[in-house]
């Protein structure tokens, strides 16, 4: 459903993302792994139509998404890495706002947005300002906006940030069921358990590159890892995470 | 009643579309702010800030009673009085008064005039064409300058038009003149809002977005700063614009609010040929303006919005490492405890590198250089060095420090990034307000100490010698600290970590304290400083006043304190109203 074909995108002839290929196919939940500035909030910026690619194209049902945004933005869902919501706001007015731009009917939008409001315990306070709201607050908000107008692509940029263990547990199992049903799903996060029990398949970055992809069971066993952290520390080898903590201890005892 | 309802509805309706939805968000926008008032968590309604606006149009037309009642002109003698003569200095002022105060919210808005950071998170990735964002936008910077310009100049449009033309005995005087005034101050208005914005959507179209950051504040503060001398030049300019036909080259030709002077007095048709000029040329600067700021600001748009997520966000402002020898000397001179040498470093580095406060305190500048250029004007104005220097002469650093101290007070009130301010919570026991007040003192304090010191005392020991230079020394410097002591006197707080601005519930009176305080410390102590030179019995009188403003900020402290030696992070408004229950029932 959504394809990327050799994404590369260079800021000032740095490259943060080059030749990226995947192909997400409906009902698929990809996990993107890397560590940090290994590329991923590019990728998530290109595939969103947010930030022009360098070289390369994201093909949304076989057409270059560039062609038709709007077209392409209508059936997309998208949770940003940040949930920088308006202030001013209640999470009431700013789901009806996106609902409304959305171009969802009125008639629809305001028992749907209730609805999903109360089921995700935000029903108390739908009508307080969002400068009010605590960070799992917002990130909920953010989930509502994207899934409001049931849309066929989800891109998740760490959803579960901030909240509170049942909401998040709510979030695991509508994700995978929203994978039954056919969406498909691109999600990025750092909390390799999750995106482990969540995720069909995996995209492993580091430094802009693809350093693995393909089905999450068949990446762990190329690599001879039963764990997800295990195959991630083997492919990215960022840092000695027991001589870190070493020092860190030293450091700290230090008079 | 029925027709109304459906009226209403059909607006609720209307407003709920997705098009006016955008406008109003975009209004919000420019309104708030880009931090959208949580970051700074500075909000200011927008019926205050109208409020505000209009204010000064309104108190100035009052005070022209006195010029244009006609019983007064009697009693005076004025047989022969011509208003619309006599109205060519306070046109002129009104006019620079609407030119100043649209300008000024116009640089007050100018990081959020084009759609922000917040904007393209949430609206980028839905399914909206970025020409409707940009249209949106486009309406809303429209309505709110026609908004802003109508407001500013409401309360003259009609008062001033009214007090001129009461003693007429045709109403279509008054109605003649007040519908030019009208047009002719709000055109003004319009010029200087688009003006400025011309200036901002040129910046960022012509520098690199990381650089138009950087100087973002320096422009900001520039044209402030520009404003506020226009102000002044209400008092001189219509003069001026009198001997204009028989200078050629004046530089009143270059003056924007003197084009709108002569397009004023070529609509009541009084213009003679230089006016009549400069009105043609007020049409096409007001024209010019609007043009370039639609194309840099459609450019800019393209440039700046759609590529926002890839523009590096660059803080406005950088102490850098090359600073840290003067904290090492502050350490110690001046601030000794743990407390107060980490205070100040959290404070000077909030101050100069958050923009809306450096801009605040550069405002307040500003306005001192501005006023103190002006008296120092009128102090020489074609005379030489007195033996004693006269009123004017001394007031200067009153000025400068009365407006430097009350600037850095003010910002000490704007919260910013109340999210940040745990850690004080965290960490400080709350117990130490006198820390925090001996913190506030001595920063506001050495605001003002290198200027006394490298600046004061050379000058005034120049002139006028070591005894009457040190002497005017002493009293500049005893006055100043207690300004700074009056002004802390119910100091609560750690400098920016307050939640609620305590000007904000009476900003009004906030404000007609600061003008009638600044006639009370520059004029009256500059007076009764050059009376004492004189006379020196008369210096008695600052001893007495300096220990009457003492004991009383002494006695106010001990008993506020005294109730309450808590920091206050989370400061709440004054209730309008309170129930008394006296009764047992309630």
């Amino acid at each position: 459903m959504l394809q990327a074909i050799a994404l590369t995108k260079y800021y000032a002839s740095i490259p943060a993302v080059q030749n990226l290929t995947f192909d997400l196919k409906a009902g698929q939940i990809l996990g993107c792994l890397g560590p940090n500035g290994s590329g991923k909030s590019t990728t998530v910026k290109m595939i969103t139509g947010l930030l022009e690619p360098s070289r390369g194209r994201v093909l949304f049902r076989g057409e270059d998404i560039r062609r038709d945004l709007v077209g392409f933005r209508k059936n997309l869902g998208y949770v940003p890495e940040e949930p920088n919501l308006y202030p001013y706001l209640s999470g009431r007015e700013y789901l009806e706002m996106v609902g409304i731009l959305r171009g969802i009917p009125q008639s629809r939008l305001g028992k749907k947005v209730d609805s999903l409001l109360a089921l995700l315990s935000l029903h108390p306070s739908r009508h307080s300002a969002i400068a009010s709201y605590s960070k799992g607050m917002r990130q909920r908000v953010l989930l509502i906006a994207a899934l409001l107008d049931d849309p066929e692509v989800l891109i998740l940029d760490e959803p579960l940030s901030g909240l509170d263990v049942s909401s998040a547990m709510v979030l695991k199992n509508l994700i995978r069921a929203l994978g039954q049903q056919g969406k498909a799903i691109f999600y990025c996060s750092h909390v390799l358990e999750v995106v482990e029990r969540v995720c069909s398949h995996l995209l492993i970055l580091r430094q802009g590159t693809v350093l693995a992809s393909g089905p999450t069971g068949d990446i762990q066993k190329r690599i001879g890892h039963a764990s997800l952290e295990g195959t991630f520390h083997h492919l990215v080898e960022d840092v000695d995470p027991d001589k870190v903590t070493r020092e860190i201890l030293d450091i700290i005892r230090a008079a | 009643m029925i027709r109304r309802t459906s009226l209403v509805a059909k607006w609720e309706a209307h407003v709920r579309e997705p098009f006016p939805l955008l406008v109003r968000l975009s209004m919000n926008r420019i309104f708030h702010g880009t931090n959208g008032g949580e970051e700074e968590g500075l909000t200011i309604s927008m019926g205050l800030l109208l409020a505000l606006l209009a204010i000064p149009g309104g108190f100035v037309s009052i005070f022209l009673f006195d010029k244009y009642g006609s019983f007064l002109q009697w009693l005076r003698g004025q047989t022969n009085f011509d208003p619309l003569a006599a109205a060519l200095p306070d046109e002129y002022f009104f006019i620079v008064l609407s030119m100043v105060v649209t300008g000024g919210i116009a640089v007050w808005w100018w990081d959020s005039i084009f759609p922000d950071r917040r904007d393209f998170t949430n609206l980028a990735h839905l399914p909206i064409p970025a020409s409707r964002i940009f249209l949106a936008n486009s309406v809303a910077i429209l309505i709110l300058t026609y908004v802003c310009a109508i407001d500013v100049n409401a309360a003259s449009s009609i008062l001033f038009p009214v007090i001129v033309g009461a003693s007429q005995p045709k109403f279509s005087f008054m109605a003649q003149f007040a519908g030019v005034h009208a047009l002719v101050v709000v055109l003004a208005s319009i010029f200087s809002f688009f003006a400025v914005f011309a200036t901002a959507g040129l910046l960022m179209l012509l520098l690199p977005y990381p650089l138009f950051r950087r100087i973002s504040f320096y422009v900001r503060t520039l044209i402030a700063t520009v404003l506020l001398a226009t102000l002044s030049t209400s008092f001189a300019i219509p003069r001026m614009i009198r001997d204009l036909p028989r200078t050629s080259h004046s530089p009143l030709r270059f003056l924007p609010s003197a084009w709108f002077l002569g397009l004023c007095q070529l609509l009541r048709g009084r213009a003679d040929r230089a006016l009549a000029e400069l009105g043609h040329v007020a049409m096409v600067a007001l024209l010019s303006a609007c043009a370039v700021a639609a194309a840099a600001y459609t450019l800019a748009y393209r440039r700046c919005f759609v590529r926002l997520s890839e523009l590096a966000d660059t803080p406005p402002g950088n102490l850098g490492t090359r600073t840290s020898w003067i904290f090492h000397l502050l350490d110690r001179l001046i601030f000794r405890t743990p407390f107060q040498r980490a205070g100040y470093r959290f404070v000077l580095k909030t101050l100069f590198r958050n923009e809306a406060h450096a801009l605040a305190l550069g405002g307040f500048l500003s306005l001192g250089v501005v006023f103190a250029s002006q008296t120092l004007l009128s102090a020489l104005n074609g005379k030489g060095i007195s033996p004693l220097p006269t009123a004017n002469e001394l007031s200067i650093p009153l000025i400068l420090g009365y407006c430097l101290l009350l600037g850095v007070r003010f910002v000490f009130d704007f919260p910013a990034y109340l999210q940040a301010n745990w850690i004080f919570r965290f960490l400080l026991d709350g117990n130490i307000i006198y820390e925090s007040i001996a913190l506030a003192r001595r920063v506001m304090l050495c605001f003002v100490a290198p200027w006394i010191l490298l600046v004061a005392v050379p000058t005034y020991v120049y002139f006028w010698g070591w005894t009457i230079g040190f002497l005017h020394i002493g009293v500049l410097t005893l006055w100043l600290w207690l300004l700074t002591e009056v002004l802390l006197v119910d100091f609560h707080k750690l400098p920016f970590a307050c939640a609620y601005p305590s000007f904000q519930p009476s900003a009004v009176v906030a404000m007609i304290a600061f003008v009638l305080g600044y006639f009370a410390f520059t004029a009256m102590t500059a007076d009764l400083e050059a009376k004492a030179l004189v006379s020196p019995g008369v210096g008695g009188v600052f001893l007495v006043i300096s220990l009457g403003v003492w004991y009383t900020v002494y006695g106010i402290r001990r008993s506020v304190v005294g109730i309450d030696n808590h920091l206050m992070f989370e400061d709440a408004p004054a209730r309008h109203f309170e129930f008394l229950h006296l009764s047992d029932d309630g």
